[in-house]
């Protein structure tokens, strides 16, 4: 295997994994839609933290009223981001409003005038830069779950040579990277020119899925003569992974507890590239969340542009459904979360917001040893083993690398013919660990403290 | 314009969006993949079946009576334990009937339907339920069911080499025929199954087993010709032409044995439709056939003494025969067809589609799996050549069951990112 290796190359994939059934069929192929806020509806509820720990400061008082991409919220802190009006109407109040990450987050409620007027951009900015530009339109980035510019930043002082954007999405249903590559391949291509410079990166390289061959030579006819690699890879979930892109692209492999940050290579997803070309080329802030709505129930399924702060009860109603949704999902099937309760909005880091028919339903049984989940877990673990971990109250440290090498990927899950919930029994074991004092890996790189190293870690790999 | 923190919101909280439905709350991942060990175990005893209803046709009414009296048993037994430790069954009926099945399948059509109970009994009780029921337990439950009653019943005329031969229905009384009315077959001149005589006074014939057949072979109990023309000495003619029924018959099952052992092409359908499920590694079984083929192309095998008489006795008496795959008689590759033999006689057939797959009882990995196949299907040829045990297939499956959890602890995968000698030894 070794002298074919040399010969031919790394196989530029991993071991494990699985091929889902993508069940894009309903979203590729419809072009990207812009939702309108509803006047008549109960208006924009625009969360005024992109985090629970990234506080802004509200510049608007009740009664005003704003134009679209005008200024709410501007930030505290510069690892925060500034938060914009997205459509023009008068603000009412100032609510919280409940998101399924962060729990409830501060929020302004906008009544839209149905008239969407935007505010002419303003000519002079405090950061001509291209990463202060990003943060002063609002850049986020939703994995890791920070600001685009305080990402970059990271990525650019922990000296990264290689810079990967992400677009493969092997998740079930979300088509919203494929729809975003379709559409506007040359500004995708343009804005991964600017992120490589600004990060100084050696090589930019943009991986997406091989099955999609006319995007991907449509995309390589664009991308000719740019010095941008187009990499396209199996689409065997979870090669969409950092740690699992730079074993397949750079054949580098990521030590349990670190980041792809250190070992020189940063993974952006396509939506931020997206988001930017939006604020860099348009010169708008970032007022519209781009997701894919879809799933068993949904009736009109399809990627959608959808105003920041929409409530997940009108998305519903806009997209309309086939059947009685049973359950919404927030995010990819199989990494998402759960939404319990339709009162929570669009944040800016939605990316997929899934309408089910069917909730799953576990009994679990106890295992019977079929090994499937040791076959198809990504990084190598035997999963039904540290499921045993649940009940030991002291781990060693090699149980512990393992629970640190897990990627949430959840696969071991989903294969599991007993209904064992093994992903969330391993990221429950981890999360005590990481919370209790238990020494097993020291992953937080030396930084200036404004940017605090648990944003490196925990982040990067959750 | 009023400064207000975004943590601190004034109170204007009346500004709720509306709450209209809630929904449940799983964990991630919020999707499965659809198969459970209820389909995983409903699809082994629609494999199962397949072999079992041949049987039938081949053993006629007694081997249903087994088949039923087994499954009968082992779920009755099931519910008795649950009830006993007051808990719902693990894994369902289902499993309880599989195996109930299983332990028939392994067993001749002319045992005592007490033979059958008491395997099933043995396999729940034994097998399953004291290591606390499916998903636990070391040893494949049939199995241990079938060897306690091998042991048990040893001394039974149905069971162990006390009887030489075994009968199997003729062709026109498939289905309906009574096992027991038995008369001997002559083999020298036996042209095959199919060829049997048409309404003779009994419905089954007395023969012996191929793999039976096998094992004297082995022993040198089977005696060589010398060529009369070119004065070579014949050792494989003899088993063909005398002892053995055609290698069709072994395929498609019509030789004696147990009831789902004989016949190779269903047990292949079974075990193909278990791959395609996805719920059978394919290299199990082809590992399994592969390594018993290899053993049983290189194993020694003892030579049989000459005729009394032969001017070739003195040079050639005792001894073994090595690598028998070469063996060359008459121009024909007698070698080859000694090998293929063996894979077709006797319990491998069953033992490598049907009861060594069991997943509770095999290692996780498939590389795992394929050293347990290969240790499977050597000690079975060996057991078959060298030991004196009967069922040599299944003693080498509960040998290997012994050793999964040792196997599975040298078979970790790397994982990502970690230096292998970071794992503990």
């Amino acid at each position: 295997m070794t002298i074919l290796q040399n010969l031919l190359g790394s196989p530029r994939t991993f071991e494990g994994g699985l091929f889902l059934a993508d069940h894009k069929s309903a979203t590729a192929r419809r072009p990207i839609e812009t939702i309108h806020a509803d006047p008549q509806g109960p208006g924009l509820f625009v969360p005024l933290a992109p985090r629970s720990d990234l506080p802004t400061r509200p510049i608007v008082s009740p009664g005003t009223h704003v134009l679209g991409g005008q200024c709410l919220a501007e930030a505290v802190g510069v690892d925060s981001i500034p938060i914009h009006a997205p459509t023009s109407g008068h603000i009412k109040g100032f609510s919280r409003v409940w998101s399924p990450v962060d729990g409830f987050l501060p929020c302004a409620v906008l009544m839209p005038d149905g008239r969407n007027d935007f505010i002419t951009p303003a000519t002079i900015w405090a950061d001509e830069s291209f990463v202060g530009q990003l943060a002063e339109r609002g850049v986020f980035c939703s994995q890791p779950r920070m600001a685009a510019h305080t990402f970059i930043l990271q990525a650019a002082r922990a000296g990264v040579t290689e810079l990967i954007v992400n677009a493969m999405e092997t998740e079930p249903y979300l088509s919203s990277d494929l729809r975003t590559i379709v559409e506007e391949p040359g500004r995708i291509i343009d804005m991964i020119g600017e992120f490589a410079d600004a990060l100084g990166a050696h090589r930019a390289i943009l991986a997406l899925p091989n099955r999609h061959r006319r995007v991907v030579k449509r995309i390589q006819a664009e991308a000719a003569g740019r010095h941008i690699d187009i990499v396209s890879l199996t689409d065997k979930y979870p090669q969409c992974h950092p740690v699992l892109l730079v074993k397949s692209i750079l054949d580098r492999e990521v030590e349990p507890g670190q980041s792809v940050l250190d070992i020189g290579a940063c993974v952006l997803p396509l939506q931020v590239v997206r988001a930017a070309a939006e604020a860099w080329l348009n010169d708008r802030p970032i007022t519209h969340a781009q997701i894919t709505v879809s799933g068993t129930a949904a009736l009109h399924s399809g990627v959608y542009r959808v105003p920041i702060g929409t409530p997940i009860s009108q998305l519903i109603d806009r997209v309309g459904t086939i059947a009685r949704v049973e359950q919404v999902i927030w995010g990819g099937p199989l990494t998402g979360v759960a939404l319990g309760r339709d009162d929570a909005v669009v944040t800016i880091d939605t990316t997929a917001i899934l309408l089910m028919t069917g909730t799953s339903t576990h009994e679990p049984v106890p295992c019977i040893r079929c090994g499937w989940c040791v076959e198809d877990c990504p990084v190598g673990l035997d999963p039904s083993d540290l499921m045993q971990l649940e009940a030991e109250p002291s781990i060693t440290a090699i149980e512990g690398l393992h629970l640190q090498a897990c990627i949430d990927c959840g696969l071991c899950s989903h294969v599991c013919p007993a209904e064992l919930p093994i992903a969330a029994v391993i990221k429950r074991r981890r999360n005590s660990m990481t919370t209790s004092a238990l020494p097993v890996i020291d992953a937080a790189p030396a930084g200036p403290a404004a940017f605090p190293p648990k944003t490196v870690t925990a982040k990067e790999r959750a | 314009m009023t400064t207000q923190t975004a943590d601190m919101p004034a109170a204007t909280l009346d500004l709720r969006i509306p709450r209209t439905r809630r929904w449940p709350t799983p964990l991630a991942p919020l999707v499965t993949g659809g198969s459970t060990h209820k389909d995983i175990v409903r699809a082994w005893l629609l494999a199962a079946s397949l072999p079992a209803i041949w049987g039938v046709a081949l053993f006629g009414p007694a081997a249903l009576t087994l088949i039923l009296v087994a499954i009968a048993t082992a779920v009755g037994t099931e519910f008795f334990a649950a009830a006993i430790r007051g808990r719902t069954i693990i894994g369902g009926i289902t499993h309880a009937a599989l195996t109930g099945l299983l332990v028939a399948l392994t067993l001749p059509a002319t045992a005592a339907w007490y033979i059958a109970a008491a395997g099933s009994l043995v396999a729940i009780i034994a097998g399953k339920t004291i290591f606390g029921g499916f998903g636990h337990y070391l040893w494949h439950p049939a199995l241990v069911g079938r060897v306690v009653v091998q042991l048990l019943f040893l001394n039974s005329l149905t069971l162990g080499m006390t009887q030489p031969t075994w009968p199997i229905l003729s062709p026109d009384r498939v289905f309906v025929g009574d096992i027991r009315s038995t008369h001997p077959l002559e083999m020298s001149g036996y042209s095959g199954w199919s060829s049997l005589p048409k309404r003779t006074a009994t419905d089954a014939v007395l023969m012996e087993r191929p793999v039976q057949s096998l094992r004297r072979f082995s022993n040198g109990e089977i005696r060589p010709d010398i060529n009369s023309t070119n004065q070579d000495v014949l050792r494989y003619e003899p088993l063909f032409r005398d002892v053995l029924p055609p290698w069709q018959d072994t395929i498609l099952g019509c030789v004696p044995g147990g009831i789902g052992e004989t016949c190779t092409l269903t047990l292949i359908v079974a075990g193909f439709y278990l791959i395609y499920r996805g719920y059978l590694r394919w290299q199990l079984p082809v590992v399994i056939l592969a390594a018993a083929a290899i053993a049983a192309a290189i194993f020694p095998i003892e030579s049989a003494p000459l005729p009394i008489g032969s001017a070739l006795r003195n040079a050639e008496s005792g001894g073994y025969d090595w690598f028998p795959i070469f063996t060359v008689e008459n121009g024909r590759a007698v070698g080859v067809a000694y090998v293929l033999y063996h894979l077709t006689a006797g319990e491998l057939m069953l033992g490598a589609f049907l009861l060594a797959g069991d997943m509770v009882a095999t290692p996780m990995r498939a590389r795992g799996q394929a050293l347990f196949a290969a240790g499977v299907g050597v000690l079975t040829i060996f057991m078959r050549l060298y030991g004196v045990l009967e069922c040599e297939c299944y003693w080498s499956i509960l040998i290997m069951n012994s050793l999964v959890r040792t196997i599975d602890a040298r078979m970790k995968r790397p994982v990502l990112g970690m230096e292998p000698e970071a794992e503990p030894a």
